[in-house]
């Protein structure tokens, strides 16, 4: 349909365009920001894919958690918002040589590569599944992570409360 | 812990009550009082705006030496006995003519100074407390009741009267002279000691 | 609805445009309208005052003056403020409360999005609104803004646990995350809402009222201070912060921001209508039904909806001209040593019931 395509190159536009300006841009505020925008285009591919519960997920860890505690790292380090971030074009040739090798590689790699283009039905629903495979399959790596999380928890209250004893 | 189960109470609790009690106040009719509609009443002794009844001044001029802000100016002439200013409303003769009762409003400060020494009570408060103006100069209130004309007419009268006066004083002065020298002659005409 | 939008445009995604942008302008714009009458006239009236009488009769149309006068206004921009960023902030405030209408169910007719996983992503979109926030205060660059935004942003992250915990909770309980779904079990009458128990056999029912009881009072205060409302306005505090984030900005974009408050005051009532008070759905049964007419029964539902989220929203006015405001260190104790160990307890209780 056409207007997915539309859609989709709008999402990919202001993925690409945020992440140019997070890389380029000297402020590192703006720089935060725009990485805002690039999550949001992400997520909006996410969307298009029929990945409906990912899509939410990265919005609301990366833009919801991750972003605001970089935001908050910007804000709450003294003078950080002042200081010349170097953005500068340093060893051209060689980067436009690496690039160069990289992009042919992945070239070849798509076009050589024999994709799987059989049609099948997106699942309406991802999250009922996701859940599923999370506590069937996945069910050690999952409480896995869960500990690890946890172990962060208890070690930033730790750190928090290290000056109270 | 048993501290902590009854902060979560007490916070609930209290939230309710003083959630009941803005409730109440829902239905409570307001204190409002919709301005320009509505007036709001006035306390007995409220002091406003001056008001000073010219039928009954006397231009005794007390009342503007009690003024700390020196915001009344009164100037007054002398009323001659032919065209005397009348009586005021509790019989007192009047002497003077008011020529001029200005109140500058603007300086008032409402300190009703004014209205104790008025010997007529002609000058008081009234509870009118909307007189804002464009113009400063209309918060000078002229209370004279006498036109330019008049004024003109009475200061003419006077100086007619105080002249007619003075030359009768001094026809009078000079009649006492004369007599005074008449009688000096008649009593030379008479022996000094008296008869004993 | 959105079948009806596709027959009326003939493309899917045309459709599926309106169909999210419809609420927004048939509902949500009268509404914030109404709704900022409606406050200055609640706290005139608990404070023994009138509130405004001059524009209309009692002065209905005081908002619509005030908007005129908002858009008539200069958009000024203090020198130093970081220009695209000051811009931008509005917008995404904006975009951040206003998207999270697209996926509430006002009428089995009517959603804008009936997503699977609408819940959650009412959750996500709102994080949209705190990144505009921390945009609008820092780009201010006002130490009023700022610390403005930093406390909200601590306030709505700290508080989004307790309501994600809460939402946890329902979701066990009715085992989705559509909204529609969530809405359409509990249909038929008020027993059947979540409040009550939800449509739970036996005992169990029973046993979950109090912990729903329990479960609505925590996403009622977490949600109430994800919103920056009284008792939890420190964000905004008038009294030391003069109007917190949104101190430098004027005109439109300050009303844009009004607006945004407002909008997130009923999403959130929406919220906790769909999970504990059921939707859309009549308590009593619907008069349509009944007298056999059939479209008359979507309009009962919206009247429902609509009601029952107002009626939150004026207890949410209501608690901002009873309680004073909290303290920064009161606010962190009421999160993080109340409301989140009670959320959690729920959680592992409301877990046990369904277990029966």
């Amino acid at each position: 349909m056409e207007l997915y395509d539309i859609i989709f190159y709008l999402f990919a536009a202001i993925t690409i365009g945020s992440a140019i300006v997070v890389v380029n841009s000297k402020n590192i505020v703006h720089a935060a920001f725009s990485l805002l925008l690039t999550f949001f285009g992400v997520s909006g591919i996410y969307v298009l894919l029929g990945a409906d519960f990912i899509a939410v997920v990265q919005i609301m860890v990366y833009v919801g958690g991750i972003l605001i505690l970089l935001l908050f790292g910007v804000m709450l380090t003294n003078r950080i918002t002042n200081v010349d971030i170097r953005s500068g074009s340093i060893q051209v040739i060689p980067a436009i040589i690496g690039l160069a090798i990289f992009t042919a590689i992945l070239f070849w790699t798509m076009t050589s590569t024999n994709w799987k283009s059989e049609k099948f039905e997106l699942p309406t629903t991802t999250a009922f599944q996701i859940g599923d495979i999370l506590l069937s399959e996945y069910v050690l790596i999952f409480e896995l992570l869960g500990i690890l999380l946890l172990i962060a928890l208890i070690g930033a209250a730790s750190i928090a409360r290290r000056d109270k004893e | 812990m048993k501290q902590y189960f009854k902060n979560t109470f007490d916070a609930l609790y209290t939230v309710l009550v003083g959630m009941r009690i803005t409730f109440k106040h829902l239905f409570v009719p307001s204190v409002t009082i919709q301005y320009p509609e509505v007036k709001p009443q006035m306390p007995e002794r409220a002091r406003n705006r001056l008001f000073v009844n010219m039928d009954d001044c006397i231009g005794c001029d007390q009342c503007s030496r009690a003024c700390p802000v020196n915001c009344i100016t009164i100037e007054t002439v002398k009323a001659t006995p032919d065209d005397s200013p009348g009586e005021t409303s509790q019989g007192k003769k009047k002497a003077l003519w008011v020529t001029k009762f200005d109140i500058d409003i603007a300086k008032c400060c409402f300190c009703s100074l004014c209205v104790y020494p008025c010997p007529t009570e002609c000058i008081n408060m009234t509870k009118v407390y909307e007189f804002s103006e464009f113009e400063r100069d209309n918060l000078i209130y002229n209370f004279a009741t006498l036109t330019m004309d008049e004024v003109t007419d009475k200061q003419k009268k006077f100086e007619e009267f105080t002249a007619q006066k003075e030359a009768e004083k001094l026809a009078a002065a000079k009649a006492k002279a004369e007599k005074a020298k008449q009688d000096a002659a008649k009593k030379d005409d008479k022996p000094e000691s008296k008869p004993e | 609805m959105y079948d009806f939008l596709v027959n009326l445009v003939g493309n899917n995604i045309v459709a599926f445009f309106i169909a999210a942008a419809l609420p927004l302008f048939l509902f949500i714009l009268p509404y914030a309208l109404l709704a900022v009458l409606a406050e200055r006239k609640v706290s005139a009236h608990m404070q023994d005052r009138l509130g405004p009488m001059r524009t209309g009769y009692h002065g209905i149309l005081q908002t619509v003056a005030d908007i005129l006068k908002l858009i008539q206004k200069e958009d000024l921009r203090a020198s130093s403020t970081d220009k695209s960023l000051f811009n931008f902030a509005p917008y995404l405030v904006f975009m951040g409360s206003f998207a999270a209408f697209a996926v509430l169910p006002f009428s089995s007719f009517f959603i804008g999005s009936s997503i699977d996983v609408g819940l959650f992503y009412f959750l996500a979109i709102s994080s949209l609104v705190v990144a505009g926030i921390l945009m609008g205060g820092w780009s201010s660059n006002n130490k009023y803004s700022l610390l403005g935004a930093m406390r909200s942003v601590s306030q709505i992250i700290s508080y989004e646990i307790p309501t994600a915990v809460v939402v946890l909770t329902m979701v066990m309980i009715t085992g989705s995350l559509n909204l529609h779904t969530i809405s359409d079990q509990q249909t038929a009458f008020f027993w059947n809402w979540n409040i009550l128990g939800g449509t739970l056999p036996g005992i169990a029912k029973f046993l979950l009222i109090p912990l729903m009881l329990g479960a609505f009072i925590i996403i009622f205060i977490s949600t109430l201070a994800e919103v920056n409302r009284t008792p939890f306005d420190i964000p905004e505090a008038e009294s030391e912060l003069v109007a917190g984030f949104f101190t430098e900005y004027s005109g439109m974009r300050f009303a844009m921001f009004f607006l945004a408050e407002y909008a997130n005051m009923l999403a959130v009532s929406f919220l906790i209508t769909i999970l504990f008070f059921g939707g859309y759905h009549s308590p009593l049964g619907y008069l349509g039904n009944t007298l056999g007419v059939e479209w008359l029964v979507p309009i009962e539902q919206f009247f429902w909806f609509a009601s029952k989220g107002l009626i939150f929203v004026l207890i949410q006015m209501w608690l901002r001209w009873t309680l004073p405001r909290l303290r920064v260190d009161q606010l962190m104790t009421v999160c993080w040593k109340y409301l989140i160990p009670y959320s959690i307890a729920i959680l592992l209780l409301v877990g046990l019931v369904t277990l029966i």
